[in-house]
């Protein structure tokens, strides 16, 4: 084991070294690709899943057609709060007002770190609830035009469980806002 | 066995719409067109077939019997079987692996039949025209197959021409190979064509058609396996026991052979086996089988029905009941393959409705008229609910 190590001052210590060493910036547009990029993914797999359902059961039933494109919009829904959230923690992302090498030694670290991993979270909130929201809505929608093309009064109903599902994704919104709330990066040194 | 097993499942809740939302929701969609309870109400209320073909029109069937003047049963059941063969083919050709395959082994049944029945009529020197007519749609194969059948003589090598010079092409092919093989190993030259000896080939193949597909079933997994397990069960547990039942009185039910013979014909698949099987091959009479099926609580109350005997109900219309009661639950739940495999078949207990219905007013048969199981009836026994519906 003490072989392996290595005595450079090139090499890290480990994980606990590489985590907390990388770049403050670098978490933020992290947590603003996941944020977005996973939120997209539910929605697009929410939309596959009721679109095909949508279409095969309107065969045989058009009428259904354009009520059930609700389910449609559920799944929209959630890809929207990724792309809020997204564009929120791109606008606190900010670049010093004086380029240098080193930072001064008064920059607000507490802050710079604070802003970093506030906004990596605040996407990984948004972007993995909105998959699991995305998938149910798909779910939940392709039952919904299946059961509307056979009995109209079941759509409502099953609409109601597309709303429960849909709820999941507005959590992951209302927490990502409130965990980059106080996120912003310094541009100045402290006075 | 003899089918190579699925590339992929059929994917659980969250993947099976992907590759097969569309055709799921196609046959879901078509669950409409069964008939309703009003429906049935209207035709059984008919004079004449005249009048049953102006209610026809009002159901989905209406396209079906516009081009026809004047209805009897058989042009009945040929119009609505083209229209199932209509959708059916529909469904085909939207369906993706492993969807394709599946509903591939669903014709596979109507392919073995319309060999057996090419087979039987080249026996009594039929017209190849008239039988090729008579086959069912949903089984057909290639035309030039299906030509060069009868043109087979029935010489010293018997069906090892047949498989070899002609069902080697079709996909049902291995299932005789499978045939031939288990019949030379037990002995026995198998040359010459006889009545009997048709009917037992058509149960072996029944029989490695049903292992088969049991087999694919399972491979595909999820609630595909457990749906299709389910039914194919039920549909093995029916072959055995009318196989033993239709024994009685034939050579099939000598000592001797009922162990050679009647027990290589039980699928080895099923509530029956293997405990049960092995209980049936030693049946000489009905009392010995009732008395088996008396250990299987969900074949004690079928058998019930034909031990009490008379004219109402006999043990095949205790079948379909079960049948139906069985396919309507496949619909139950989505993401899963047995609702393509459950239309067919409640498709098929429908038209058998329709052609009952005709001829009890053909014939003016008032009273026998109510004898059909109809599909998704509210009025079905396993529906009564407590009373409040």
């Amino acid at each position: 084991m003490a072989d392996s190590t290595c005595t450079s001052e090139f090499c890290n210590a480990g994980w606990a070294e590489i985590l907390t060493h990388m770049s403050p910036y670098g978490y933020a547009n992290f947590g603003i690709a996941f944020g977005l990029g996973l939120s997209v993914v539910g929605a697009a797999w929410g939309i596959w899943l009721t679109g095909a359902s949508l279409v095969g059961a309107a065969v045989k039933a058009p009428r259904i057609r354009s009520k059930n494109l609700i389910s449609v919009i559920f799944c929209e829904a959630t890809a929207i709060y990724g792309v809020i959230m997204a564009i929120i923690l791109a606008n606190k992302v900010k670049k010093p007002d004086e380029a240098t090498y080193f930072l001064d030694e008064d920059w607000d670290f507490p802050g710079f770190y604070y802003a970093g991993y506030g906004m990596f979270s605040a996407g990984l909130s948004v972007g993995l609830t909105n998959i699991a929201s995305g998938v149910s809505v798909g779910i939940a929608g392709s039952s919904c035009a299946i059961a509307d093309a056979q009995d109209p009064s079941l759509f409502v109903k099953i609409l109601i469980v597309e709303i429960f599902a849909s709820a999941l994704g507005i959590f992951g919104i209302i927490v990502g806002i409130i965990q980059s709330n106080s996120c912003t990066f310094p541009i100045a040194p402290l006075e | 066995m003899t089918t190579p097993a699925p590339a992929s499942g059929a994917g659980d809740m969250s993947t099976f719409n992907i590759l097969h939302g569309f055709t799921e929701a196609l046959v879901r969609g078509m669950r409409s067109s069964f008939m309703r309870d009003s429906d049935y109400h209207h035709m059984t209320q008919c004079e004449t077939l005249d009048d049953f073909r102006l209610n026809m029109t009002e159901t989905d069937y209406s396209e079906s019997v516009a081009d026809v003047q004047t209805l009897t049963p058989s042009g009945l059941q040929e119009a609505a079987l083209e229209k199932l063969v209509t959708e059916f083919k529909y469904l085909r050709m939207q369906a993706v692996e492993p969807l394709g395959r599946f509903l591939d082994f669903v014709t596979y049944e109507y392919m073995i039949e319309n060999i057996m029945l090419l087979l039987k009529g080249t026996l009594s020197g039929r017209d190849i025209n008239e039988l090729i007519a008579q086959c069912h749609p949903l089984g057909l194969f290639k035309e030039s197959t299906m030509r060069s059948i009868p043109t087979f003589e029935p010489g010293p090598r018997g069906y090892d021409d047949l498989y070899q010079t002609v069902l080697v092409d079709t996909p049902v092919g291995p299932y005789f190979a499978q045939f031939l093989q288990d019949s030379a190993m037990h002995g026995g030259s198998r040359n010459v064509l006889e009545e009997v000896e048709i009917e037992i080939i058509k149960s072996s193949l029944i029989k490695y058609w049903i292992e088969d597909f049991a087999a694919f079933c399972e491979k595909l997994g999820g609630d595909t396996a457990t749906v299709m397990g389910d039914l194919l069960k039920a549909r093995a547990d029916t072959n055995a026991i009318n196989i033993t039942l239709n024994s009685f009185g034939t050579p099939l039910n000598e000592p001797g052979m009922r162990f050679s013979d009647r027990k290589r014909l039980y699928p080895a698949v099923g509530h029956l086996y293997p405990a049960g099987t092995s209980m049936l091959v030693d049946v000489g009479d009905e009392d010995e089988l009732g008395r088996v099926l008396e250990l299987f609580p969900q074949y004690s109350s079928i058998w019930g029905v034909h031990a009490a005997g008379g004219s109402e109900k006999s043990i095949d219309d205790a079948f379909y009941e079960r049948d139906v009661h069985q396919l309507e639950l496949a619909f139950e739940g989505q993401m899963h393959f047995g609702v393509f495999y459950a239309y067919v078949k409640l498709k098929e207990q429908e038209i058998r409705n329709l052609v009952w219905i005709t001829e009890c007013i053909l014939q003016g048969q008032k009273d026998e008229i109510n004898k059909f199981v109809p599909v998704f009836s509210q009025h079905a026994p396993w529906r009564k609910v407590g009373g409040r519906r």
